[in-house]
């Protein structure tokens, strides 16, 4: 702090607010312009160089996969469910599982097929109908020559039925407007899927879809849904569980593309059909012909 | 006239933050993203690629179209092939690679007696409908209406 008494007689003292230097030497001078150009040179240099360095980032970032002529934006896939038609087999449960490496656990399941049982009223009540039991033993699958446990005592029911539930693949779907990371979304050609290189695994949507068709796989440890076999239907296959379904129960189709005698569209021609929990404003595109006032 | 310093250093702030959250998204968004929406356009191709498995009806037309035209008029041509021969595109990729046979147990997962089960579908009890004979000694597969 003693410094400004020694400071020599001829020097400017350093003040808080020095006079600019340049200003005392006119608008251009020699310093002035090499530091304009210096900048100027080091600033193309840096952007080229940050170029070159965004591409080495994105390149790691990037899947090299090239698109194999499948456009998204022609296509508009759709399968709905006729629940009269559905024998309860469990075919398209298995098949699911193999076609998409589903962990053989009972509760691993991206489609499943649930068992409605609607029991007798009981005598003098006056009702309709009785108590409903729903059971999905193992999501329906049965193994060749094996029974599903009869849980109701057979003079006891009314009647009951099987219906299949997949992904209902929502307009507005809650498990993409939860996704933290943006890595659930909806396809341009109307399925919702999940970008399995960007799930972080923390399942809320899994919490989050109404329906329970998610689950956390046990091996990538990343959510997982029915994606209507995407592998399968861009390139003309149909899904797994529709190609096994041996009563047509579920019918696949393009909107965009219907074909000659297409399924799709003679299931609207002939069906009446309605989604599942219309009340939450999901808006379904999965519809079901056939349901029942129990079907949740 | 002097910026105050507390200004300037709240200004310094705000220019670090908004600097670093653009070279962040520059760099770090990936290059599909917003392609086709709000995603990244790479998973598409990325869920295209998965490996297959069930070969669909086309393929098994290609080598057995006797077998698939005759099934398609009969009461079973709702049922695919790989409903009952299970996977096949092993067996398209390499025909030396054999499916397995198809046993009685096919049979009864759809046509055993259930409660649940629609009226319209054939159902037998397995324990009074035959006494230990298999189904095929009496029905054929493929035209089901036919006696072998």
């Amino acid at each position: 702090m003693n410094s400004m008494p020694s400071a020599a007689p001829g020097q400017v003292p350093p003040g808080p607010n020095p006079a600019p230097v340049s200003a005392a030497k006119g608008p251009v001078s020699r310093r002035g312009l090499l530091r304009t150009l210096t900048g100027a040179i080091g600033g193309v240099l840096t952007l080229s160089a940050a170029r070159a360095a965004k591409a080495a980032v994105q390149k790691g970032l990037a899947t090299s996969e090239a698109p194999k002529g499948y456009d998204p934006l022609k296509h508009k896939w759709l399968m709905a469910i006729d629940v009269e038609r559905c024998i309860g087999c469990g075919a398209c449960v298995e098949a699911c599982k193999t076609e998409n490496n589903v962990p053989d656990a009972p509760y691993y399941f991206r489609t499943w097929i649930e068992r409605y049982i609607i029991k007798r009223p009981k005598p003098g009540s006056g009702d309709a109908r009785g108590e409903v039991v729903v059971d999905s033993v193992n999501g329906g699958m049965r193994k060749a020559g094996t029974r599903l446990p009869d849980l109701v005592p057979k003079e006891e029911i009314l009647r009951g039925f099987y219906v299949p539930k997949l992904c209902n693949l929502c307009e507005h779907s809650p498990c993409a407007q939860v996704c933290p990371v943006g890595a659930t979304f909806d396809s341009p050609d109307g399925v919702v899927l999940v970008d399995p290189k960007y799930c972080i695994g923390c399942g809320f949507c899994i919490q989050a879809c109404p329906y329970g068709c998610r689950f956390m796989n046990p091996v990538t440890h990343t959510a997982e849904k029915c994606t209507m076999c995407y592998h399968r239907i861009t390139r003309g296959l149909r899904p797994a569980c529709v190609e096994v379904c041996p009563g047509e129960a579920r019918i696949f189709g393009d909107l965009k593309n219907p074909v000659e005698n297409d399924p799709i569209t003679r299931f609207f021609e002939t069906r009446k059909a309605e989604p599942l929990k219309p009340h939450l404003g999901t808006k379904p595109r999965v519809l079901y012909a056939g349901l029942d006032m129990e079907v949740r | 006239m002097r910026i105050p310093p507390q200004i300037f250093r709240l200004v310094l702030l705000t220019v670090g933050i908004v600097t670093s959250y653009s070279a962040a998204r520059y760099f770090l968004t990936p290059p599909s993203f917003g392609q086709y929406g709000w995603f990244r356009g790479d998973a598409l191709h990325l869920l295209q690629d998965r490996p297959r498995k069930y070969a669909g009806r086309k393929a098994c037309d290609e080598c057995h179209s006797e077998q698939v035209q005759k099934l398609a008029k009969a009461e079973h041509k709702t049922v695919s092939c790989e409903s009952c021969h299970g996977v096949g595109l092993a067996h398209v990729d390499d025909p030396g690679v054999t499916l397995g046979r198809p046993t009685d147990g096919l049979c009864t997962r759809c046509h055993e007696r259930d409660v649940a089960r629609p009226v319209w579908l054939h159902q037998i009890n397995p324990k009074n409908h035959y006494n230990g004979q298999h189904c095929v000694e009496c029905h054929v597969p493929h035209q089901p209406n036919e006696v072998p």
